[in-house]
């Protein structure tokens, strides 16, 4: 499916671009819809805890490092919950042709506003229009909504889903001077990676307090394997010792690494491995220098990975 | 003639000479009875007259005639007639300008002229003439000569000797007391030099005392014995190098010669010649750099090969022909340059260089917080482990050899290091010390507790049977010959070991079989070895994947087939360290039945266990014929010897480690410190094979154990310590986190070091880990200090504060007329629709939105804690003085007495007040904002002496703790700025901000003992400060300095160069500057 076209298509506009005679701008939305099941593996009972959830109604936040395998976690649960999903990468963005989002993807970046979120007036015409954002849209969906990175965001920007996540449900729309039900469905999630504390991004206590929290860490060794075979192609061998690198990689954690490598990482190791590049090359480039900068961390994790690959 | 024909016709003469002196006549007779008979009558009178009138020439001159009397038959049997006459004139002529002088030369002859000879007379008599100089002292240094000239000579020819006048000469201008002294020892000290290096010797010895007589006494004492440890044939060489520094260096020279000696010391002989000759091509560019090269011989030579230096020595010459200061530097090791280009020739690669990397290699292997250490270290401990160029672990740390040297490049070095580690690091990784006595095996079925069974059953009657510590020791109670069956623990769990890795490390295969290989051409010949000695051999080659290399009686070929076929089962994926032990039991029973005797090559056919299979020579198989077969052997039982160490494998201890590990978590649970007694670690060392103790009877026991004990609990509190600081570098490392946790604070009084470089300027290049800042956090005084400021200021404070203020919303201004942005501006949206409606096309800039950059803005202030901060700040009122007062004292007296009575309600202030008085103003304009900032001061004397001091660290958060410390910061010494300045630029990398800024507040020119070539430089200084500031700039960081230095301007456009400065020439208007500054650097 090709971009959405939003209202503004219907004056002529070009794809996404801006014109002279439009007095706003126009976002493309991605949007895609799983034909197939995503390929999940489950480490511990993280389905079940997240089925009982969504029956239940309580917010869910997935802590866990960055690629772990949290955003591939929501798809497949909101696959297997019944939904097609639809990403919305740019959160300005707006699909009034299409009704009921059922899983809406936010990725949360230091310049997450309110507005990005709630929604805003556009000028159109002689008059001004107002557009639901995102997370009014999920409201209004019954959709699962899924913040990712949420520490990510504006502080004041979190403060915004308090009343969500109590038995109100409910989003206030300062600006419309509305106060949205949350539809049946509705399911908000968010993510956060608790790997880089800085005093300056923790989640606030009062916000981590209206969500059950699933852990998630690297799957282990086995699982792993699986994963990497599975999404990167490589061989069962090669899958294994790029788990087994991962885990040893991973002790290094807090001791010269902020963080251990990703499952991400590892499949794009092997996916370069797959493509003919040579094991301890292709986890150069998408391990050791990934990872860090600083030379010696880089000369032992390298110093690994000769060890592990041939 | 008949002599004593003349006797009547010297009455005369006699009773002159008694007149005289009375002794003098009786010295003439005797003479007179020696003389020999060469002469005639009129000769002898000759020689009788002259006398008296040597007797006349002066008062006490007959002192002079009595020596010549005496001196006289001996000397003219040795010169002769002519040169006796010479001989006399020469005297007569010492007598006319002292008679002393004159003495002592006819004393001193006739033991002399023996040695020099009747032509070396006159040199001789003209050296003794020239330290004669009129003065009292110069004639008794003139007759200490003539009196020391036979043993001189004896030592010395006549060339040499005028060379020491000369350099004595040069040291009577200076000391008498010291020319006399070095000329009392000369001839003992110049004794041991032969011929031609005595003469470079002296002449040296001249030079450097016309350069300065202070080293003459030092050289000439200590010059001898240094110059022997030189090659022979070299010395001469060495000194004339040397003596080319004089002229340079003067005074220095000797040092230069001393420590150039004692280097050479250090070095093989016969690369004397060698290393002097690239040191003279050194010399013709500089001497100085020439002597440098030989004093850094010992730390070079360990590094390079031969060849290397060549390289390493033509580098040099190269940046010496550049620039002589560098050069200089560069052989003197102190430039970056010097350093660098060591490494990159050296092969040798030293571990101190890899062991961080080691370390995260090995932790991210195991999982678990390893340390790196050197062997040597752990042999220091005295807990057990003696070897100290072997790798090895004890639980916690792998322990590596300080260096390794055995390939010609790095790389390879390196990869030695890296199998040596990847075994320890096996041994942690596969559970090598996890051993646990009941758990089973995966691969062997368990026999261990029905063995312990059984030697319970038959041991009960005799001993009481102590509780075992370890399950290691439990197991090893199982044999008899506890050495034998842990060397088999030893062999099967390093195969256990090397396959596991081989298995899981697929990458390292190719240096771990290398390395193997390597191991097997070490071996000791096999065949020559005692029967169990052989046996071990060929289980230890088979561990190392040596098959042919095996080796074993044709007739006992079923035994060793089947031990290798439990080695084999060791090596399965699923073996555990419990089936290493079970492989254990079998492989010692197999050995028990074999007698450790030599046998006879000739009568027996050894076999490789391969070769065997195909030439079956007995039908008969299994392992209990083989032991009938043993039987049958004949010889002479030997003691037992342990195989031959593998060395990439290193030391294995795994009954210590055990001990050790029990005792850590005794001690993590808390549990009352060690019930171990020593009771019990007595019963253990005796028993145990791994650990050496002299045996020495059983006091020595005693004490060893004791002492051994002691040590064991030093180090496991030790070893906490270091898990703390291993922890929290690592934890900089991960996020900049450069504040440890609350938790880790009491360690604080600690200090910290740290190692920087310095620039010098004349080098061009730096000096490498020259300065060593100390780290401290300043003790704490009183918060009311704090206060109190804020009190008296208050007026200030609350302008400050104002104006720090109205800094923040300037950073959340809303930025209007976007064209996209958080919402529509209402204004524009009017004009907008206006303009539209009028047929413009207006462009559609209608959204406003917050400026996104937050203030994100770390400082650090860094505070010239210098004794010259302790001066009083010099008020610009005129002084009275007490002409003002119309002479009148009482009205003097009053004034003073009110200026004191001030001066004691509010003492002179001094620099370093308002500096503190500006740091919590500041403070208190930084909380406002909420600004990062830390405050540190810096102070210290010399480069291995930089002290730094934390007021507060840039993440720690402000409160009563950083008040107190305000209180304490005073001045110190000296101001090194350089290194003050990179230390902060460090810190402020540590944390994370947009705008990192390096406040420097200072109140005169950087200076400091050794900050520059003496003590009035002052340009070496200004310098590294102002490369220390560019570095920082390239690291992100934004200098800026202020000064409290009226006349700062001088140099700061210099120290300053591309960096921002202010001089706040009145210094209490500083606390207002410094926040008005910072206001404006930060806006
Ligand atoms: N348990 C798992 N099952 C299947 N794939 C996984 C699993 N864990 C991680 N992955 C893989 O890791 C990749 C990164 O996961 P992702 O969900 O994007 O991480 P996160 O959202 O936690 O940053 C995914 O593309 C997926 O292929
Ligand atoms: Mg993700």
């Amino acid at each position: 499916m090709g971009p959405a076209d939003g209202p503004s298509c219907r004056k002529g506009k070009v794809n996404g671009s801006m014109d002279e005679r439009t007095t706003y701008r126009q976002y493309a939305i991605e949007e895609y819809v799983l034909e197939e099941e995503p390929f999940y593996l489950p480490v511990a009972d993280e389905v079940e805890l997240f089925t009982a959830a969504y029956e239940q109604k309580i917010p869910v936040l997935l802590k866990g490092p960055t690629g772990c395998g949290k955003t591939r976690f929501v798809e497949y649960m909101a696959y297997r919950l019944g939904r097609p999903v639809t990403i919305v990468r740019d959160v300005t963005g707006q699909d009034t042709a299409r009704t009921g989002l059922p899983l809406v993807t936010v990725a949360c970046h230091e310049d997450l506003t309110a507005s990005d979120l709630v929604g805003r007036y556009l000028l159109e015409g002689e008059t001004t229009r107002w557009i639901d954002g995102p997370l009014t849209r999920a409201v209004k969906a019954g959709a699962i909504c899924y913040l990712d990175e949420i520490v990510e965001a504006r502080k004041d920007t979190t403060v915004l889903i308090h009343p969500l996540t109590d038995h109100r449900r409910i989003l206030p729309i300062e600006k419309l001077g509305q106060v949205v039900e949350a539809r049946d469905g509705f399911l908000l999630v968010i993510s956060y990676n608790p790997g880089y504390q800085s005093a300056l991004k923790d989640l606030k206590h009062s916000t981590r307090q209206r969500f059950m929290a699933i852990e998630f860490t690297y799957p282990p060794r086995e699982v792993e394997a699986k994963v990497i075979e599975h999404e990167s192609g490589v061989s069962r061998e090669m899958a294994e010792a790029l788990a087994k690198l991962g885990e040893k990689v991973r002790n290094l954690k807090e001791h010269g690494l902020a963080e251990g490598v990703s499952t991400r990482l590892l499949i794009y190791a092997g996916k370069l491995i797959a493509s003919g590049i040579p094991p301890r090359r292709a986890c150069q480039v998408a391990v050791v220098w990934a990872l860090t900068d600083d030379r010696d961390v880089q000369r032992s994790i390298q110093e690994v990975v000769n060890s592990i690959f041939e | 003639m008949n002599r004593k024909g003349f006797s009547s016709s010297f009455d005369y003469l006699e009773k002159e000479l008694a007149s005289l002196s009375p002794s003098l006549a009786a010295d003439f007779r005797r003479a007179l009875a020696k003389m020999p008979p060469v002469w005639g009558p009129d000769d002898i009178v000759r020689w009788a007259q002259e006398g008296l009138e040597l007797a006349r020439l002066a008062w006490r001159a007959w002192e002079a005639s009595a020596e010549y009397y005496l001196a006289s038959p001996q000397v003219l049997g040795l010169l002769g007639s002519v040169s006796f006459w010479e001989w006399a004139r020469h005297g007569r002529e010492l007598t006319s300008v002292s008679s002393a002088l004159a003495a002592a030369y006819y004393r001193a002859s006739p033991s002399t002229l023996p040695i020099i000879g009747p032509e070396g007379l006159g040199r001789w008599v003209g050296l003794g003439r020239h330290l004669y100089k009129g003065s009292w002292r110069s004639a008794s240094l003139a007759v200490q000569f003539f009196e020391h000239s036979p043993t001189l000579f004896g030592v010395m020819s006549l060339a040499e000797a005028s060379v020491l006048v000369r350099f004595l000469d040069v040291l009577c201008d200076r000391s008498y007391d010291l020319a006399s002294h070095c000329l009392g020892v000369a001839p003992h000290v110049l004794r041991p030099l032969q011929g031609e290096d005595r003469l470079a010797f002296l002449r040296f010895a001249e030079e450097l005392a016309a350069a300065g007589w202070a080293d003459a006494r030092a050289y000439l004492e200590r010059g001898p014995g240094l110059l022997a440890q030189v090659e022979p044939s070299q010395r001469a060489r060495f000194l004339s190098l040397a003596s080319r520094i004089v002229s340079e260096e003067g005074r220095q020279a000797f040092a230069y010669f001393a420590e150039a000696g004692r280097a050479l010391s250090q070095v093989p002989p016969e690369l004397h010649g060698h290393l002097l000759g690239l040191a003279e091509q050194v010399a013709s560019n500089s001497p100085v750099a020439a002597m440098e090269f030989l004093k850094s011989l010992p730390r070079v030579l360990p590094r390079l090969k031969l060849s290397e230096l060549g390289d390493w020595h033509r580098e040099g010459l190269q940046v010496l022909q550049m620039n002589q200061e560098g050069g200089e530097a560069y052989f003197r090791l102190e430039s970056n340059r010097a350093e660098e280009m060591l490494d990159a020739l050296s092969s040798r690669l030293e571990l101190n260089k890899v062991s961080d990397v080691l370390r995260m290699y090995c932790k991210a292997l195991t999982g678990a917080d390893v340390a790196i250490h050197s062997a040597e270290a752990l042999a220091q401990k005295g807990i057990g482990w003696v070897r100290t160029e072997t790798a090895t672990t004890e639980g916690s740390a792998i322990f590596l050899p300080p260096a390794v040297d055995e390939f010609e490049d790095k790389a390879r070095n390196f990869s030695i290091y890296k199998v040596y580690a990847t075994h320890q690091a096996g041994h942690l990784e596969f559970g090598s010390f996890l051993f646990r006595f009941e758990a089973p095996g995966n691969v062997f079925p368990t026999l261990r507790l029905e063995r312990e069974q059984k030697r319970l059953q038959e041991r009960e009657a005799s001993d009481g049977h102590r509780q075992p510590l370890t399950d290691m020791e439990r197991f090893f109670d199982l044999f008899d010959n506890r050495r034998l069956a842990a060397d088999l623990f030893a062999i099967a769990e390093d195969t256990r070991i090397d396959a596991c890795i081989l298995r899981e490390y697929a990458g390292i295969r190719a240096d771990y079989r290398l390395t193997q290989v390597r191991e097997l051409e070490r071996r000791p010949p096999i065949e020559e070895l005692p029967l169990v000695e052989a046996f071990m051999e060929n289980l230890v080659r088979a561990s190392l994947g040596g098959a042919d290399h095996l080796s074993w009686p044709a007739s006992l070929m079923p035994l060793l087939k089947e031990a290798l076929a439990v080695l084999e089962a060791v090596q399965k994926p699923a073996a555990t360290v419990e089936d290493a032990a079970e492989a254990t039991i079998r492989l010692y029973e197999l050995v028990a039945s074999l007698p450790n005797v030599s046998m006879d090559e000739s009568q027996e056919d050894w076999q490789n266990p391969e070769e065997a299979d195909t030439a079956q020579v007995s039908p008969m198989s299994g392992a209990g014929q083989a032991e009938q077969q043993s039987q049958q052997i004949q010889g002479e039982e030997q003691p037992y010897r342990s195989p031959q160490p593998v060395e990439f494998r290193g030391e294995f201890k795994p009954e210590l480690v055990q001990l050790l590990g029990r005792l850590r978590q005794e001690r993590q649970a808390q549990q009352p410190p060690s019930p171990l007694s020593p009771e019990q670690i007595k019963a253990l060392l005796e028993k145990s094979v791994e650990i050496d103790l002299q045996d020495g009877g059983e006091q020595d026991l005693q004490q060893s154990s004791n002492l051994f004990l002691t040590n064991l609990k030093r180090e496991l509190a030790q070893e906490e310590q270091e898990a703390q600081k291993d922890k929290q570098r690592d934890r900089r490392r991960t996020t900049g986190l450069s504040t440890p946790d609350p938790s880790d604070q009491p360690l604080a009084p600690e200090p910290r070091y740290y190692f920087y470089d310095e620039w010098d300027f004349r080098a061009g290049d730096y000096k490498p880990r020259w300065c060593r800042i100390v780290e401290y956090t300043v003790a704490e005084g009183t918060a009311s200090y704090f206060d109190q400021t804020l009190n008296r200021y208050s007026a200030l404070v609350n302008q400050t504060r104002r104006q720090f203020e109205l800094l923040k919303p300037e950073l959340f201004r809303k930025i209007k007329r976007l064209l996209d942005g958080e919402e529509l501006d209402m204004d524009a949206v009017v004009d907008y629709l206006v303009e539209r409606e009028a047929g413009v096309s207006p462009p559609g800039k209608v959204y406003w939105r917050r400026n996104k950059v937050e203030r994100d803005v770390a400082v650090a202030f860094l505070l010239d804690m210098s004794a010259s901060t302790d001066e009083e700040i010099v008020k610009h009122t005129r002084r009275l003085t007490p002409d003002d007062f119309d002479d009148d004292p009482r009205k003097y007296f009053a004034w003073w007495m009110s200026r004191r009575a001030q001066e004691l309600l509010s003492p002179p202030k001094r620099i370093i007040d308002v500096e503190k008085e500006s740091i919590v103003l500041l403070i208190r304009a930084l909380e406002t904002i909420g600004d990062t900032y830390g405050i540190y001061g810096f102070s210290g004397y010399g480069r291995e002496n930089v002290e730094f001091y934390v007021i507060k660290e840039l993440e720690e958060p402000f409160g009563e703790r950083v008040k107190r410390r305000i209180d304490k910061i005073s001045p110190v010494r000296s101001t090194r700025m350089g290194p003050a300045i990179r230390h902060a630029t460090y810190k402020l990398e540590q944390v994370d901000a947009k705008v990192r800024i390096l406040f420097l507040v200072s109140d005169g020119r950087p200076q400091d003992h050794g900050y520059g070539r003496d003590r009035t430089e002052k340009e070496y200084a200004i310098h590294d400060t102002h490369m220390a500031l560019l570095e920082a700039k390239r690291r992100g960081v934004v200098p800026f300095c202020l000064t409290v230095d009226r006349y700062g301007h001088d140099y700061l456009k210099q120290m300053c160069q591309d960096v921002g400065y202010a001089v706040v020439p009145d210094v209490e208007s500083l606390p207002s500057r410094i926040t008005q500054l910072y206001r404006e650097l930060t806006r």
